[in-house]
């Protein structure tokens, strides 16, 4: 029990020097915490947006569907299979109608796609209640996001002529009005769609009771795929699919930034160590001829460096446990979207720190610590007890 | 002849009234009666015609030739002659299928689905509306609802309805030349009775003993731009066509 | 006097090593961590950029406005002589047209006929000439999965999982159903050469890469393209500079009014891409800030411990009767002598490791599981003129501020003292 207590004396002992190089670690500490937190509230908000905005707890989708083909969406619309109906009226799925349409702003013709959705639905965080607004005359209520009203140079009031067929591929067209501009993160529920009210979409085209697919409510238990009547079924992790394989891209990118970070450290560490060992062989003579053998004397140093590392760990906390839980309260303030790269997130950006997170870079930065302060230590080996009380080094 | 009463003068808009009572029920023929004048004008012999679409997009616009071998309502076959790059290139309909060959690819594509409601050469016309069954009277309910002028040509305007079939529209209007029995003016309307597209016939002749719009301008109403115009060159009636141009094979 | 003192620096090594190769190593630590933040900024951007928008982009005016639906019909015309002059007047930057189109892809059976479809997201580009950068830019050589890049005229790529679909390889007939830039219908055969992995699933589901000659011919746009792509040579996006470029081409052009005149945008002006650059301009300043913040203490310290480790020398120095104020210039004086050769050593260094890591980069290759022509699997550092300074000026300013805090004891304690710890 000698050589702890006698580690920590020394390392406090040495006040200023330890102190700094505590500093210095915890600093790598808490920015690798920081911004691999950083990196995780993204991928997370990112994958929450897209949950609560269009995945829900998964998509069942019909036969016909292909969500990568719009072609397929002629023939992709049927009658609910009955457990399906069951959770929709029990409000724990919502059914969306897809059906290929064009709109004329300003004379131009921009393809879309028109989906219905039940305004009062609540599975996903969408404004749809806006679609419930009563509208005066016949025109259809439409909800258009920000990239869609950019790409068509509609606003809010704004009229434009939808043309659609109907279930009998019946031409036909009405004027909409624009009822809202909704601003949401996630892109694959605006670029080149229109929402609209779902009984009216199943009105205009003549497929009453029909959906192209049905979004489960987050939690909601799904049925049994043989009761699914041929529908697909495509959960959350069939959507998060692609950004995943570009976050796995991205967090190889950022370790070797942190390699970087803790080589920085590291190279406090390691010369202090240096500087010790040369420093304090009149020390070690003396330990020596008091009877610790060479590896006791090793396992003294490698300890002391090791404890930079503990109170470093402990000056992250001191400092780092509130300004971190300061910036996860408040966020981080974006400036405007960052979605070009299918990355749905919000206006501010909340870092998420995870258990593992922080467990694993506290092991990692305590075990490069200790390898680093090992590795100077290696010279007293070769040291003479002799010697080294007279100040020299063998 | 009957003038359109000036709704500016309340003091003849009796007369006007007793007119149009005794004008329209007693003077207008049945709709499918005229309908039907317009199929025997049109006729369902055998017909070979050269034809020219042109076709104005925003860069300006080109001429399309082509020549036609049609078999009563259901078959006809197509061959396009100029510009260089379409030339050889022929479509074959029978009944409701379409198929196309380009020489280029030496191959045979039916033209199915979404594919019948792409544009035909660029123009405002897709395969679709040329595919169309051109027997009115079987698809509509025709109603005349009054007597209008297209140009000088005094007509009947007739209001067609959808019977219910699979059709791409659900309302039509026609004006049908009373004297010649040929269409010179159609609007088609989308189910709420939007406008959706117009035909305009800007010349009528006289072939044989039938009366052919030569001269017919296409648009689609919603969309800005100057429309497709369609010219028949030729016509030739009552031609005789070797039954096996209508197979797949002589595409080739 | 410097002489006195290289003389001592030299001769003594521990009085002289260890800080020095303190310096050096966190010098250069500190340019390679910057370069590698610069490259992993530039390569979110790059990505996007090789694929869709350039680090700038012509189209025609008209394109522009409805870029998203790729309307050939409203392409550049004269594409080749507006690339020779892009080319004459930005020489510092490489110029590739590209096409955009959408299709069908029909496969046919033994007998011509259709044996099955699929819709097809296609880019024309300069695939066979020797001198055209969209080899590298696309990531082909790597994303390549079955069979090899097309060579001859006609052959295509397919994206892999989209000729599995539909049940072809390399070697298989693929004709593609499209529209020429007229609208006229195509139905031209290509040759599937081989299969390529695009990296995100809607790509992945049906896209066909193909030679911008052979498209040009199909739809019927000779010496058109419908954009036409710059990237400055050698170098990553440079921001205001593509943004002047942008600007200065497209006032040149003010008096052309035509809705068919080309227009330049630059990186930040397409697809919402700025608002993500900034976004990781802030993330990376903020680290990199930090970064120089933990070298900088790094440096000091070691420089402090240099001087601590020496007091006993001082003490016998003072002795001798040099007074407090010279040793403390001295000790200054070594310190910037360390700091000045460590930082240099070390930015030379940090800088050949860039240098590498920006030209040969770290090749992810196999540790991710798939290359693909969007998501690079090259990670690169990114050396920038501040690359050259960002080692240096902390490298030189912390040690000489360790010296000089640590020098400080040289006053504060009593020679007796100083000469004591040199005692022991």
């Amino acid at each position: 029990m000698i050589i702890p207590k006698l580690a920590l004396k020394n390392i406090l002992g040495a006040g200023l020097r330890t102190w700094l190089n505590a500093f210095v670690l915890s600093l790598s500490f808490v920015l690798i915490i920081f911004s691999q937190g950083l990196l995780e509230g993204m991928n997370t908000q990112a994958e929450e947006a897209m949950i609560a905005a269009e995945i829900g707890g998964g998509h069942y989708q019909h036969a016909a569907y292909d969500p990568y083909d719009p072609l397929s969406l002629a023939d992709a619309h049927g009658a609910l299979p009955a457990p399906l109906a069951v959770m929709v009226s029990a409000g724990k799925a919502a059914p969306v109608l897809v059906i290929q349409g064009t709109i004329y702003p300003q004379g131009r013709l921009i393809a879309v796609q028109v989906k219905g959705i039940d305004p009062d639905q609540t599975v996903l965080n969408l404004p749809t209640a806006f679609l419930s607004a009563a509208q005066a005359g016949d025109e259809i209520p439409v909800l258009i996001g920000e990239r869609m009203a950019a790409l068509s140079g509609l606003k809010r009031g704004d009229t434009v002529t939808l043309q659609w067929r109907d279930a009998r591929g019946t031409f036909d067209a009405r004027d909409t009005v624009v009822v809202q501009v909704m601003k949401t993160s996630v892109q694959s529920i605006d670029r080149g769609q229109i929402w609209v009210p779902l009984e009216r979409l199943r009105e205009m085209t003549g497929m009453p009771g029909e959906a192209t697919f049905v979004v489960l409510a987050q939690g909601a238990v799904r049925p049994a795929d043989s009761a699914a009547g041929g529908w697909r079924f495509s959960g959350q992790d069939d959507f998060l699919a692609d950004i995943r394989a570009m976050v796995e891209s991205k967090s190889v990118g950022s370790s070797v930034f942190y390699a970087i970070l803790l080589a920085l450290a590291m190279l406090a560490i390691f010369d202090t160590q240096v500087l010790a060992i040369f420093h304090r062989r009149r020390e070690m003579g003396t330990l020596m001829a008091l009877g610790f053998t060479r590896g006791k004397v090793i396992a003294l140093f490698t300890l002391e460096g090791m404890l930079n590392g503990v109170l470093a760990a402990l000056v992250a906390a001191v400092y780092g446990i509130p300004l971190l839980s300061w910036v996860a309260r408040t966020g981080w303030a974006l400036p405007g979207d960052t979605d070009s790269y299918g990355f749905a997130i919000g206006e501010r950006l909340f870092p998420s720190y995870s258990l593992g997170l922080v467990t694993g870079t506290t092991l990692l930065v305590l075990l490069t610590t200790t390898v680093v302060s090992f590795l100077p230590t290696r010279r007293i080996a070769r040291l003479k007890p002799t010697d080294a009380l007279r100040g020299r080094m063998t | 002849m009957r003038h359109r009463i000036p709704l500016c003068l309340p003091a003849v808009a009796a007369i006007g009234l007793a007119a149009a009572v005794l004008a329209a029920p007693a003077q207008a023929p049945d709709g499918a009666a005229v309908l039907r004048r317009v199929d025997q004008n049109m006729g369902a012999d055998n017909k070979v015609t050269t034809s020219e679409m042109i076709i104005r997009g925003r860069r300006g616009s080109r001429t399309v030739t082509s020549k036609s071998w049609i078999q009563g309502r259901a078959k006809s076959f197509t061959e396009y002659l100029d510009p260089p790059r379409e030339r050889g290139t022929k479509m074959l309909k029978l009944e409701d299928q379409l198929w196309t060959y380009t020489p280029a690819s030496d191959r045979t594509i039916l033209i199915s689905g979404h594919m019948l409601r792409q544009s035909v050469m660029g123009s405002d016309l897709s395969y679709e509306d040329m595919m169309e069954d051109q027997r009115l009277v079987a698809l509509y309910d025709a109603v005349v609802a009054g007597e209008e002028r297209v140009g000088d040509r005094p007509c009947w305007v007739l209001d067609l309805s959808s019977r219910g079939a699979e059709i791409a529209y659900y309302k039509r209007k026609i004006w049908v030349d009373q004297e010649r029995d040929v269409i010179l003016r159609e609007a088609r309307f989308a189910k709420s009775g939007k406008l959706l597209k117009t035909t305009d016939v800007r010349n009528v002749e006289r072939m044989k003993d039938r009366w052919v719009s030569t001269r017919v301008v296409f648009k689609d109403a919603l969309k800005d731009g100057e429309g497709t115009e369609f010219i028949v060159k030729a016509m030739e009636f009552n031609a005789a066509i070797p039954d096996h141009l209508f197979t797949k094979a002589s595409l080739r | 006097m410097i002489r006195f003192l290289l003389k001592g620096l030299l001769r003594d090594r521990s009085r002289s090593l260890l800080p020095f190769i303190t310096v050096m190593l966190g010098s250069a630590l500190t340019v390679i961590g910057f370069s590698w933040t610069n490259g992993a900024m530039s390569s979110m951007i790059e990505s996007g950029a090789r694929f869709s928008t350039g680090h700038v982009k012509v189209m025609s005016r008209a394109y522009a406005k409805e870029a998203d639906q790729a309307p050939n019909d409203l392409a550049l015309a004269g594409a080749g002589s507006l690339l020779a002059g892009l080319a004459r007047e930005y020489p510092n930057l490489d110029w590739t047209p590209r096409i955009a189109f959408g299709g069908l892809i029909d496969v046919p059976d033994a007998q011509g006929e259709t044996r099955v479809q699929g819709p097809v997201a296609g880019l024309a580009v300069n695939l066979r000439d020797p001198g055209s950068p969209e080899r590298g830019l696309l990531n082909l050589d790597k994303a390549v999965v079955r069979g090899r890049l097309p060579e001859r005229p006609g052959e295509i790529l397919l994206s892999d999982g989209f000729a599995a679909r539909l049940g072809i390889g390399p070697g298989a007939t693929a004709t593609l159903i499209s529209a020429t830039m007229y609208g006229s219908l195509v139905v031209q055969n290509f040759v599937v050469a081989g299969t390529v992995r695009f990296g995100i699933a809607v790509m992945d589901r049906g896209a066909m890469i193909a030679d911008i000659d052979d498209m040009r011919g199909a739809l019927d746009m000779a010496d058109s393209a419908g954009e036409i792509l710059g990237f400055f040579r050698d170098s990553p996006y440079r921001r205001d500079e593509a943004a002047s470029l942008a600007a200065g081409f497209n006032s040149a052009r003010h008096g052309d009014g035509g809705e068919f005149a080309p227009r330049m945008v630059s990186l930040h002006e397409q697809s919402g891409l700025a608002q993500t650059l900034d976004f990781a301009a802030q993330v990376y300043s903020l680290m990199l800030v930090f970064f120089i913040l933990v070298m900088s203490i790094v440096l000091w310290n070691a420089g402090l411990m240099s001087s601590l480790r020496r007091y006993g020398e001082f003490g016998i120095r003072l002795a001798l009767g040099e007074d407090h104020g010279r040793l403390y210039r001295s000790l200054i004086a070594e310190g910037t002598i360390v700091g000045f050769l460590g930082s240099a050593a070390g930015t030379a260094l940090g800088l050949a490791v860039s240098y590498y890591l920006q030209n040969t980069g770290f090749d992810l290759g196999s540790m991710l599981k798939n290359a693909s022509v969007i998501v690079t699997d090259v990670l690169r550092a990114r050396v920038t003129p501040a690359s050259y300074v960002i080692g240096f000026v902390p490298g030189l300013a912390a040690t000489f501020l360790g010296k000089a805090v640590s020098g400080i004891g040289i006053y504060r304690r009593e020679t007796s003292r100083l000469a004591k710890e040199f005692e022991g």
